[in-house]
């Protein structure tokens, strides 16, 4: 298996804007690694940039250490599954799979007991003599694992392999594939704009925003300790609150919303040594969803807080309420079966120790 | 009232196809039946016609020159019409003027095409053999020379009509995702195998189309030899079709004509079925 290292990669098109800035990623051999970011961020375009598909126009990609830029996809010893999969329609399940070995001239029995092993593998050994027209969406996204599978490669690239599935198939899928990288111990590059997806999949994640390598960590710590507020709102579900507003300038240290609605004692807070230099400056306020509840948490120190509930979501195994507040909209999330009656304020408690802050002006955490 | 309507709406196309086709069809099934050269009243004479079509000699060497004519003309237009279609396909400097050059001489009428493939095939002052002539090599007669002057016109033929099945190919090249040729490239496909086990097999409809409309186009030859050779030389560039307006409107063989006709349709449907079925079987 291999280690792929991009250091400094950019990309731009001709007499366009660079599309990659400067991406430096480390996917360590046999790590399952998640490219995540919303659409036109980059993600895909570095992907076919490692698998070939496209040109480097600056930086370098080592595979095993070796420079790749100039070495031609086949070449790469890569393997990769396409968005729409992209089986060939006029050849069978079993054609499909071994054409690319067909091509690199391997035996008949060779091929044939690759293409079996695979298709034992993905449990598509009964569709080996079918053309993809005739299976569903998930069969056909077997086959297209099942191809890169054959060729055993040192690197496998999935772009966004699920997105043209249902909903309860993706979830299957993810954990399929959960089971598929333990099983071929390879290194995995993964492109997605879910970041539930990446979440589930990925040892590492990396998050790209408009051709930018804006944080590169575990799923956990992307959650817990996120670089930026763009990192913050966009890893987790609901997203994350944010309250813009400012640090008083002198005295006790204090946040006020922009529009004096919220105002948060940050005195003696966990967080006040770090924030002392941000006295008298913007800054953006976040929380996530459960760190506000009803009962006061077991917390250094905690803001409490009455606000008016405008919507209540009951998910079964949780509770989304939607509370107005004069910067935007709080989401808590609170214990199944929590009932309100609507023009009825609601007591929320705000756990400060895991609140986080941002720079106003560049999104950068605090 | 309101049920009458849609026939109103098709009436005048029923009104077109019943006198331009349905009554022309019958009349020409009649005819065969006949003996009719216009002036005088038809006499019926059974099957006669039918007789006579099938120890008719010119007329199977009419049959077998437009099939010595197609055996060239459609492998040269699909392969020509494949390899240019490639070539516009491609990203290249002056694509839109390459498309229209292409496919300027199907616009232009092909009396005046013949004329000038005329000049170009002059064995003396023709400009092919004045390039012949120039390398040191022998003319050729490309018109005059029996073995020689169907393939000639297969030629001209096929650079008169080549631009509107580039056209076909080129639409048929572009539905073929782009992502089959990435696939194809990250499992080292090479340029030939891409066009080999990709482009080809999904190209295949495109082909089949290219291969009918070339056959009935083919099966029609008429102004090219006309023009150019009136049938000869030594017959050796008679088409079918030029033989019946022969028979039709030089000596006025109007039911032995049709009878012509008639046989000639049933044989182009079953060139054009047999080959359906090929393309299915290959599908």
């Amino acid at each position: 298996m291999a280690e792929v290292k991009l250091v400094h990669v950019a990309k731009a098109y001709e007499n366009g804007p660079r599309v990659i800035r400067d991406a430096t990623i480390t996917v360590q051999d046999r790590e399952f690694l998640v490219l995540v970011g919303p659409s036109g961020c980059g993600k895909s375009t570095l992907l076919r940039m490692i698998a070939g598909l496209e040109d480097i126009t600056d930086g370098d990609l080592l595979i095993d250490g070796k420079r790749m830029n100039d070495v031609p996809p086949k070449d790469r010893d890569i393997a990769m599954v396409f968005q729409n999969y992209a089986l060939y329609p006029h050849m069978t399940v079993y054609e499909n799979m071994a054409f690319g070995l067909k091509l690199a001239g391997l035996p008949k029995d060779d091929i044939r007991q690759r293409v079996s092993r695979a298709a034992h593998l993905l449990e598509i050994d009964a569709l080996l003599n079918r053309k993809p027209k005739d299976m569903s969406g998930g069969q056909r996204q077997r086959v297209a694992i099942g191809r890169a599978i054959v060729r055993n490669p040192k690197v496998f690239l999935f772009d966004e392999p699920l997105s043209n599935l249902d909903a309860k198939l993706r979830v299957q899928t993810r954990i399929e594939l959960q089971k598929l990288h333990r099983e071929l111990n390879a290194t995995i590059i993964y492109v997605t704009h879910d970041q539930v997806e990446a979440m589930t999949l990925g040892d590492r994640i990396v998050v790209l925003r408009d051709g930018d390598v804006v944080q590169q960590d575990t799923p956990i710590n992307l959650y817990n300790q996120p670089a930026t507020q763009f990192v913050a709102g966009f890893i987790g579900t609901p997203p994350m609150n944010f309250v813009p507003g400012r640090l008083s300038e002198t005295g006790p240290l204090h946040f006020t919303s922009k529009g004096g609605q919220v105002q948060i004692d940050l005195s003696n807070s966990q967080p006040e040594a770090r924030l002392q230099a941000h006295r008298g400056k913007p800054i953006t306020f976040g929380i996530r969803a459960e760190h506000l509840s009803e009962q006061p948490p077991a917390a250094r120190s905690v803001h409490e807080q009455a606000l008016a509930v405008e919507a209540v979501e009951n998910m079964g195994n949780e509770t989304l309420v939607y509370c107005p507040i004069d910067t935007g909209q709080l989401i808590a999330r609170l214990p199944a079966g929590y009932a309100t009656t609507f023009g009825q304020p609601i007591r929320l408690f705000w756990n400060l120790d895991k609140a986080h802050f941002f720079d106003a002006q560049t999104g950068q955490a605090i | 009232m309101k049920k009458q309507i849609p026939y109103w709406l098709v009436s005048p196309y029923l009104l077109y196809f019943a006198v331009f086709v349905a009554f022309p069809v019958a009349f020409s099934v009649v005819l065969t039946f006949h003996s009719w050269n216009i002036i005088s009243p038809m006499t019926f004479v059974g099957l006669d016609n039918y007789r006579r079509l099938f120890s008719d000699r010119l007329f199977w060497q009419a049959i077998y020159n437009t099939l010595r004519f197609l055996l060239v003309h459609i492998p040269l237009q699909i392969v020509v019409a494949l390899a240019l279609a490639e070539f516009l396909n491609q990203k290249i400097r002056g694509q839109a003027f390459f498309r229209g050059a292409f496919f300027l001489p199907v616009i232009v009428s092909g009396v005046v095409v013949t004329i000038l493939w005329q000049q170009l095939l002059g064995f003396n002052a023709g400009i092919l053999n004045r390039g012949l002539t120039a390398l040191s090599l022998p003319r050729v007669a490309w018109l005059e020379e029996p073995g020689i002057a169907m393939y000639a016109i297969a030629l001209m033929a096929t650079w008169k009509n080549v631009g509107l099945y580039v056209i076909l190919f080129l639409v048929g090249l572009q539905t073929v995702p782009v992502q089959y040729y990435e696939a194809a490239d990250m499992e080292g496909a090479t340029a030939w195998q891409k066009f080999r086990y990709i482009t080809l097999p999904m190209i295949n409809p495109t082909i089949f189309m290219v291969v009918v409309l070339s056959t009935i186009g083919g099966f029609s030859l008429f102004i090219e030899p006309y023009i150019m050779t009136e049938g000869g030389p030594l017959n050796s560039t008679l088409s079918a079709v030029m033989y019946i307006y022969k028979q039709a409107f030089q000596y006025y063989h109007m039911g032995y004509s049709a009878t012509l006709g008639f046989f000639f349709a049933l044989l182009i449907l079953g060139v054009v079925a047999i080959q359906k079925r090929y393309v299915e079987q290959e599908n």
